[in-house]
Parts: structure tokens; C-alpha cells; sequence
């Protein structure tokens, strides 16, 4: 009977070793090495190839490689990088959110700053200063960008030319379009009720009114506002029209816009890889616009963009080393190189892009017609965020009066705002 | 019956010179120490998040039963419970049934071993693959209605969109992994079941139901409290199938609390919150399986 | 009932619940360019290894395998024995206040895992257990004895106490008894537990996530994850083709050990 004591007292060692040592701080030194291997967490776990074929350009410029872990479930991954900055695994190089969640981080000083690094990329002509304002706090930036991608309308391009439709120009253009398209028997456009529910809300609203759209980003606008109300009935009418995919689907998108399910889709521009990936051809099976805005008096056209930013945590051990890839990344050769292993539009202009589409989208939007603004997920703050995400859902499966769901993401709103105040 | 042999000897009788209590502090210790220090305690660090305000950076602020009080407050919160129940009765209702009528099906079958396999095959599979393929399955225009299509079938039920209808074809879909299971622990039920009472019973004439009704039945208790007990624990814990299949949605109709606790916790960070809505489940579980092993098990056994 | 109606309901059942499988394959094996959700039934091509590569590119699971396959088979061992032992200690013994014991072993299995990720998070990187493959065997250790301890539990109060004196009167000690009367008695019960949980663990996803980080320690589940997402992921059939592969050893796992889980141990003789 002895020997069963032996493996008890050892269990219950380790068991109070273990909370002795959990006691000790959190947080750890920067080590101050400008070379080396850094350990980078990223949501994006798709493109966790992408950023493994960086490494050779990296490691030739500047001797630095990324050791990638991706995460897919968004949410988990958020509360696992807010967690890591209690513990000395603080990431050095890691991806977040503009808006609100970047917000949070730089208040509670968690972030560190990049300042110097933007100072340098704008006298270089790498970046423009319209994409400064969201990673701006008091006067300092924190962060830089990772990718940039604008939410334009995708459309099949065999379905348009068998219809004849051209690539709409104005709202009306759009309408007339998906009338008859809806009259031919094909669905115009792609819907979900699950997680992306808010591109059309977002497009209706920012085309309608900029500053509408912005006034709900930060209360001033309530969404049961007689406005916002006649946009969400012009929603449904178009819902009752047929116009929308059937909102069970869970077909995955590129597969529905190349067998047809529907003629266009509102996505982000990194949505080629997947058409791509799809079997679909740039140019030839698929196209994209800028969606025009619907009040034609606006002077610019309203496009949403969604800019994912690369972090670098102010109490992680590779603090100096993040810093250092972070410079190298706004440089044309990291973008370029960026640009081609993801095919994505690249924010820096001296860049260069090899999908000739993104290229001419690209420079579209730096014209003077266009107007950037922030994607509805990134702009609305996280509670409100959740329930509006939910009510579109709800309203997408069953279209009818609008106002109540309005009225429920306004209670979760006021809730929140009352919060702030 | 080998459970009855044990019942005569009553507990007051043998512990004053019972020899084994020291060891048998001993054997059941590692179990203990390992299930405290690593389940137990994250748990209390939640507990105790509960009472406190709290979004994940900074420190937690107290609040004592704030948190508790916005729970129950919210109209949500009992959809929430509504659909969990319903996770508990449909689990119970579906592949603990079937399971059991499969393990009946091929107890001392010829052939028996591999007619369960095909029930085997769906729990081996990584939760990725069932996932995805439900969803394909159950999609709008997916492979179910288009077989449906195919027998002529016009308008098919929106499967994933209209509650309560995706909690119950969620439910099946999770049946669909689970049979196997149940149907293997039944299985090792009946095979310890002694072969005299059995071949008595034959002899008295009893068959089928009858059989059933007064041999199997109650010598598969044991096991049946397993599958159930486990089976409860797992309803109400709900949340891969839900989470990949509709998110919840649309809305929150098809929402269970461990989908609730989730998005307070990750996506909206009311780390408070989530943990009160964690607190109330696990309390939850944790009466209804000591309830039900306590009926059980220790009538029975003295345990 | 007849032998053949019997036979009849599980074959047609059987096949039944075969078909989502089916599903699985086919689809799993048709090219994504050439993909469509239209004809789900049908197969069209077959690019299976095409995709099953893609699939082992784009997640670099095989780094993963290996030490997938070591929590797999370590961590349900121990758990097993582990759990053994307290269900020994309960039923054998007849520990004193066995069903509280046996209701604090248990109760480590009913709250959401999800409640414990993050605070297990915190204390792994504290004590530098943090993306370490002792880490994961120690979780998934914990993460498996409620099941075996309940599941063995309950098997030993099949096992007459008379088995137990009689072993005593011989003049066996505990441990004796336990290792050389119980666990052989328990064999059958022991491998389906053990095989249980080695899928179990196998399949895991949400430990493995937050509790490890690079590919030589990530399980390979989680490394399969990181392939679906919204910003460009994997091709549908690329993904089904990588859990596929994935579940290629718990279902050969299963097949082979299908025998020992029929022949069983008629424990009443004793």
C-alpha cells in the first residue's frame, strides 16, 4: 500500500508548484533583437500560406521570418490576443481591428506605437494620409495597416452578357438591372442570415447619406429614425421582389456566383482569391463595379473599406523586433510582395499589383469621385455590433415591418451609449 | 443478480475496522487532484468573474449579482432555456433510443459487430467534416431537398432558417454522430449481463417485450445511467453543431445557452456576463446529474 | 424477433445513416474548379488526392500528426487507468462518502469547456506549460477521467463484491487486487473508453487552439481549422478532403478494434 503514495505526493507538488508559480507577474522584457524569428498571431488563418511565402522576401531584406498561428473563429481569437497580454507570451506582431476594438487596446496602453514609422511612410509617398485617421489616437498612430480591401459589387460575367446588362454607373442603372435579371428568373443578389448581414444595410445607408451612416457609428443617429426606416422599407421591398438568395443557402459564395444562384455579390476585394480558387476567371467568368450611390447628388461616391491592421503589443519580449517588421511592411517591396502572394489590392501606391482588376480598382478609388469610409463592422461598436448583426439576420429570414428589429438594436444602443457617457 | 449479493452488507457494519479506507483515499487521489487543479480551478477564476465587470483587459471590477440580475432579465436569456430544454429532451429522445434499439438489434446477432459499424463510422469522424457536411445536407437547394426534389417533393421546410424546426434538425444531425456510441455502451451492457437468469427467463416463455421488459431492462440500469447521465451533460453543453450550422441564428432563435454564455464571453467581451450565464449552467447540469445518478445509482449500490 | 427481419431494419438503417458519409466522399473527390452544389448526389470527377494534398499544403497538418497521435494514445491511457483506479476505490473499496468522490470526479465534465479556455490559457503560460506537448497530455489527461472514472465506475458495480473478499481472504493487497482482478476483468470496457477518448482527443479543436501555438505541438484538427474562413479559405472540396483524411485513422481505429468490443467479458459468472 505504501508505493500508491508515491505518485499522490507527486501530483499534489506539482499541483501547488504550479499555483506558486502562478502567482509570478505577467508581461515580459523586450529583448531588443532587431533580427531574428517572430512569433505572429493572426485571425486571418487562411492566409497563413501568404504569409509563409513573405519569409523569403523578408528574411533577403531585412532578416526577419514570421512564425504564423492563425486562428479561424474570430471571437475566440480576440479574447485569446486580450488575454496574452497578461501572461509573457504578448504577441510581438499580431492582427486586430480599426475602430472601437483598436480604440479599446491604445486606451489601456497596450499597443505600441508607431508613430515614427507612419511619420516615414508618408514623406516617402508609401501610404496615403486618408488611411491615417483610423489608426490615429491623440495625435499618434499605433498600428499599420496589414491589407486594405473595398467592398465592391462582384457580378457573373456570363449571366450579365446573356442579358445584356452593362456595368451599372448610377443607382437607377442598378435597379433596372436587377429588375430584369429578376425578370429573366436569375436572383440578383447574394444574402446571408448568418455573420455578414449588415454589406446591404451599410451600402443602402452610406449611399443614401454619409453622414447618416456615420451619425449611427456614433449615436447620434438613432436606427429608428424615420430615414433609416424608409431605407430598411426599401430593403424589403426589393426582399419582396425575389431580388435577394434564398437566406437557408450555406453554399459557399464563389461556388453560388459561378453555378449561377445569383448574378452579384457585395464582398470585399479579397474575394478573387476565392472566385479564383472557384475555378472562375479574372476578367472573363467574373467582374466587379463600385456600387454607385444611391442618391445621385452626392458629390463623391461612397466606398467602404475595410483595413485590417498589423499590431505589435507594447509589453511583448519581441517589441523591437515587431517594430522593425512593421517598418519593413509599409515598404513597396514588402507590399509588392504582399500583393502577390495574397492578390489583394495593396495600399501602398509604389506597389505593384499583378491582378490587372485590382490594379484599376485600386487606382478607381484613389480618384477624386470616391470617397472611402469605414465597413459597418468596423465602425459600430462591438454590443451594438452583435445585436444589429442578429436583426439583419432575422430580417433577412422573415422581411416584414422592419421597425421592431430596428427597435432592438436602438435598445442595445442606447444601453451602450448610456454606458459611454 | 450479482448488484443484489452486494446489498445485505450494510455501510455501519465494516467501517469500524475497515482496513481499505487508506488505500482507497489513495486510488481514487490522482482522479481527484487532476480533475481539481485542472478543471475546477479555472472554474472558480470564472465563478468569481461572475460577480465582477469585466471585458477581458485591465482588472475585474466588482459588481456582487449584477451580472445575475441582467441575465435573468433579458427575454433572450429564456429563449435560450427553451431551446437548451429541448436539446435535452431531443438527445434523450433520439440517440439514446436508437442507440439502444441498435444495441438491442444486434445483440448476439451473427454479423451483429459490423451492422453497428455503420453507426460507428459518423463518431469517428472529426467535427470539421460533420459540420460541413450537415450544412450541406441541410443547406437551401442542398442535398436534402434536392433528393426530395427528386421523389417529387415541391416546397421543402427552410431547414436551417425557421425556428424551432433547426433546433430539431440540428438535433438530428447531432443523433446522426452520437447512435454509435450509445449503441456501443449498451452493447457492453447487455454482454455482461449473465447468461442463467437469461436462459430461465427463455424457458418460462418470456420473449421480446416481455424479455425485455423485466431482464434486460433493469440489468442494463447501470449502463443506461451512463448513456442518460452522459447524454444530459452533453445537451446541455450544446454548442459545436449550433455554433457551425447557424451561428444561433437567424436572429437568436436557435440559440442554446452555451451559445449565449460564447458570445457574451468572446464576441462582445462581457467577460462578467458570460461567466454568470456559464455559472447558471453549470449549476444547471450539476443538479440535474446528481439528481438523476443519486436516483440511480446509489438506491441501488449503497455507493 | 427474427434473425432476418433484425438483420433487415439495421442494414436498411445502416445504410441510411451511410449516406451523409457517401455524401462526404463524393464531394470530397470532385475538383473545386469544376464544383458545383447543384448535383450533390452525382459524382463527377475524381480529384480526392489532388485535394487531399491541397488540403496537407495549405494546413501543414502533417507536421501535426505526430504528436496528435502521441495525446491520443498517452493521455486516454492514463485517463483510463486513472479513472479505473477511482472507480475501484469507490465500488471495490467502498471509500467512504464514494458518491461524493465519484460526483467531484464527474462534475469536472459539466461545465462548457469554452468557461475554462481562458484562465487555462493564463496558468499554461505562467508555468511555461504553454505550447508544450507535457501540456497537452496533461489537459487532455484531465479533459478525459470524468468519462472513464464514470464509465468504470459503473462497470465494476457489475462485479460481484464476493470477486473483492475473496482476493482479501487470499491475502492480496489493494493494488494487487486492483491490477492483477479488476483491470483484466475491465478489459473491454477499458480499450472502448480508451477508444473513445483517443477520438475524442483525436478531433479536438478547442484545446488545441488556445492552449498551443506552433505546428509541431498544434493538433491536427486545429491545424485543419485554420482553412475555412471568410477571407479566401479553402475550396469546399478541399476541406472536406482534409476531414477526411483526418478521421482516416479513428475510423480504421474503429474497424480493427471492432472485434475485442464484441467479444466482451460476461462478468455475472463471476
Amino acid at each position: 500500500m505504501r508505493s500508491r503514495k508515491t505518485p499522490i505526493a507527486l501530483a499534489a507538488a506539482a499541483a501547488a508548484a504550479s499555483l506558486l508559480l502562478a502567482s509570478c507577474g505577467g508581461g515580459g522584457e523586450d529583448d531588443g533583437a532587431t533580427t531574428g524569428t517572430l512569433d505572429f498571431y493572426t485571425n486571418k488563418a487562411a492566409w497563413e500560406p501568404d504569409f509563409d511565402e513573405l519569409n523569403a522576401q523578408s528574411e533577403s531584406d531585412v532578416d526577419i521570418s514570421l512564425n504564423t498561428t492563425g486562428y479561424s473563429d474570430a471571437a475566440q481569437y480576440d479574447a485569446f490576443i486580450k488575454q496574452s497580454f497578461r501572461t509573457d507570451k504578448s504577441p510581438g506582431l499580431f492582427t486586430w481591428q480599426t475602430g472601437p476594438s483598436l480604440a479599446e487596446l491604445v486606451e489601456e496602453g497596450l499597443v505600441a506605437e508607431t508613430t515614427d514609422i507612419w511619420t516615414e511612410a508618408v514623406d516617402q509617398g508609401w501610404i496615403g494620409e486618408d488611411l491615417k485617421a483610423a489608426y490615429t489616437f491623440d495625435g499618434k498612430q499605433y498600428c499599420v495597416p496589414m491589407n486594405i480591401a473595398y467592398w465592391v459589387m462582384y457580378y457573373n460575367k456570363t449571366i450579365f452578357d446573356e442579358q445584356g446588362i452593362a456595368e451599372p454607373t448610377t443607382w437607377a442603372e442598378l435597379d433596372a438591372a436587377a429588375a430584369k435579371l429578376a425578370g429573366a428568373g436569375i436572383t440578383p443578389y447574394y444574402q446571408t442570415s448568418t455573420l455578414f448581414t449588415f454589406p446591404w444595410f451599410q451600402q443602402l445607408v452610406a449611399g443614401t447619406d454619409p453622414e447618416l451612416y456615420n451619425g449611427l457609428a456614433t449615436g447620434e443617429v438613432k436606427y429608428t429614425d424615420p430615414r433609416i426606416v424608409e431605407i430598411m422599407e426599401t430593403w424589403r421591398d426589393q426582399q419582396d421582389a425575389g431580388w435577394f438568395s434564398d437566406a437557408g443557402s450555406t453554399v459557399d459564395p464563389a461556388v453560388g456566383l459561378k453555378q449561377g444562384d445569383f448574378a452579384m455579390i457585395n464582398f470585399g476585394s479579397f474575394f478573387n482569391g476565392s472566385l479564383d480558387g472557384a475555378g472562375m476567371v479574372s476578367g472573363q467568368d467574373y467582374d466587379m463595379f463600385v456600387i454607385p450611390a444611391v442618391n445621385p447628388d452626392l458629390e463623391r461616391t461612397p466606398v467602404a473599406v475595410e483595413s485590417g491592421p498589423l499590431c505589435v503589443a507594447e509589453n511583448s519580449s519581441q517589441k523591437t523586433l515587431g517594430l522593425e517588421y512593421a517598418k519593413w511592411w509599409m515598404s513597396p517591396d514588402a507590399q509588392t510582395a504582399w500583393s502577390a502572394a495574397r492578390g489583394d489590392v495593396a495600399f501602398n501606391p509604389q506597389a505593384h499589383v499583378n491582378d490587372p482588376m485590382l490594379e484599376e480598382l485600386g487606382t478607381t478609388v484613389a480618384g477624386d469621385g470616391y470617397e472611402a469610409y469605414d465597413r459597418y463592422y468596423e465602425a459600430t461598436p462591438t454590443p451594438i455590433l452583435t445585436v444589429a448583426l442578429e436583426q439583419f439576420g432575422a430580417f433577412i429570414a422573415d422581411p416584414g415591418d422592419p421597425l421592431p428589429f430596428l427597435e432592438a438594436i436602438q435598445a442595445e444602443a442606447d444601453d451602450y451609449w448610456a454606458d459611454q457617457g | 443478480m450479482t448488484s443484489d449479493q452486494t446489498a445485505p452488507r450494510r455501510p455501519g457494519n465494516r467501517r469500524p475496522r475497515d482496513p481499505f479506507q487508506r488505500s482507497a483515499t489513495g486510488f481514487v487521489a490522482p482522479g481527484v487532484i487532476l480533475v481539481a487543479v485542472l478543471l475546477y480551478l479555472p472554474l472558480l477564476w470564472t465563478a468569481f468573474l461572475s460577480l465582477t465587470e469585466y471585458n477581458g483587459l485591465g482588472d475585474p471590477e466588482w459588481v456582487g449579482f449584477a451580472n445575475y440580475v441582467e441575465m435573468l432579465d433579458d427575454p433572450d436569456f429564456l429563449g435560450s432555456v427553451l431551446n437548451t430544454l429541448l436539446w435535452v429532451a431531443g438527445t434523450l429522445l433520439v440517440p439514446v433510443g436508437i442507440g439502444l434499439g441498435v444495441a438491442l438489434l444486434t445483440w448476439n446477432l451473427k454479423g451483429g459487430t459490423w451492422l453497428r459499424l455503420p453507426f460507428l463510422i459518423p463518431y469517428a469522424l472529426s467535427g470539421i467534416g460533420v459540420g460541413v457536411i450537415w450544412s450541406f445536407i441541410l443547406s437551401g437547394d442542398g442535398a436534402l431537398d434536392q433528393a426530395l426534389a427528386a421523389f417529387g417533393a415541391g416546397d421543402t421546410p427552410r431547414w436551417l432558417v425557421d425556428a424551432p424546426l433547426n433546433t430539431v434538425v440540428m438535433i438530428l444531425a447531432t443523433a446522426w454522430q452520437g447512435v454509435g456510441v450509445n449503441a456501443l455502451l449498451f452493447t457492453i451492457g447487455l454482454q455482461s449481463i449473465p447468461k442463467e437468469p437469461l436462459e430461465a427467463a427463455r424457458v418460462d416463455g418470456a420473449n421480446g417485450l416481455r424479455l425485455f421488459r423485466s431482464i434486460l431492462w433493469p440489468m442494463l440500469r447501470p449502463l443506461t445511467a451512463v448513456v442518460v447521465g452522459l447524454s444530459i451533460v452533453a445537451s446541455l453543453k450544446t454548442f459545436d453543431i449550433v455554433q457551425g450550422m447557424t451561428k444561433g441564428g437567424p436572429g437568436r432563435a436557435s440559440e442554446t445557452l452555451a451559445l449565449t454564455m460564447y458570445k457574451e464571453t468572446f464576441v462582445n467581451s462581457e467577460y462578467g456576463l458570460g461567466s454568470a450565464i456559464a455559472v447558471f449552467l453549470t449549476a444547471v447540469t450539476l443538479a440535474a446529474s446528481v439528481l438523476y445518478l443519486r436516483q440511480q445509482l446509489s438506491s441501488k449500490h449503497g455507493v | 424477433m427474427s434473425r432476418i427481419i433484425r438483420t433487415t431494419v439495421l442494414a436498411v438503417l445502416g445504410v441510411l445513416w451511410l449516406l451523409p458519409v457517401y455524401l462526404l466522399l463524393v464531394n470530397a473527390a470532385k475538383a473545386p474548379e469544376t464544383f458545383t452544389s447543384k448535383e450533390s448526389w452525382l459524382p463527377t470527377d475524381f480529384s480526392l488526392f489532388a485535394n487531399i494534398a491541397e488540403a496537407v499544403r495549405l494546413s501543414g497538418l502533417a507536421e501535426s500528426a505526430a504528436s496528435t497521435l502521441l495525446y491520443a494514445v498517452v493521455s486516454p491511457a492514463i485517463a483510463v487507468v486513472v479513472g479505473a483506479a477511482a472507480g475501484f476505490a469507490i465500488v471495490a473499496l467502498r471509500l467512504r462518502h464514494g458518491f461524493a468522490w465519484f460526483v467531484a470526479i464527474f462534475g469536472g465534465t459539466v461545465f462548457p469547456l469554452q468557461m475554462i479556455l481562458l484562465p487555462l490559457f493564463d496558468a499554461y503560460s505562467r508555468v511555461g506549460l504553454f505550447d508544450s506537448r507535457l501540456g497537452m497530455v496533461v489537459v487532455y489527461t484531465a479533459i478525459s477521467i470524468p468519462f472513464s472514472a464514470f464509465v468504470m465506475r459503473n462497470f465494476f458495480t457489475g462485479i460481484a463484491h464476493s470477486v473483492f473478499e475473496a482476493a482479501v481472504l487470499d491475502g492480496a493487497t489493494a493494488w494487487r487486487i486492483f491490477a492483477r482482478v479488476y483491470l483484466p476483468m475491465a478489459s473491454s470496457a477499458l480499450v472502448a473508453v480508451f477508444i473513445l477518448q483517443a477520438t475524442f482527443i483525436w478531433n479536438d479543436f478547442l484545446l488545441g487552439l488556445v492552449l498551443s501555438q506552433s505546428d509541431t505541438v498544434r493538433p491536427i484538427v486545429t491545424s485543419l481549422a485554420g482553412m475555412q474562413s471568410t477571407y479566401g479559405g479553402a475550396q469546399m472540396s478541399t476541406v472536406l478532403a482534409g476531414g477526411l483524411l483526418v478521421s482516416l485513422p479513428t475510423v480504421v481505429l474503429f474497424l480493427f478494434t471492432q472485434k475485442f468490443f464484441a467479444r466482451g467479458l460476461a462478468l455475472g459468472q463471476y
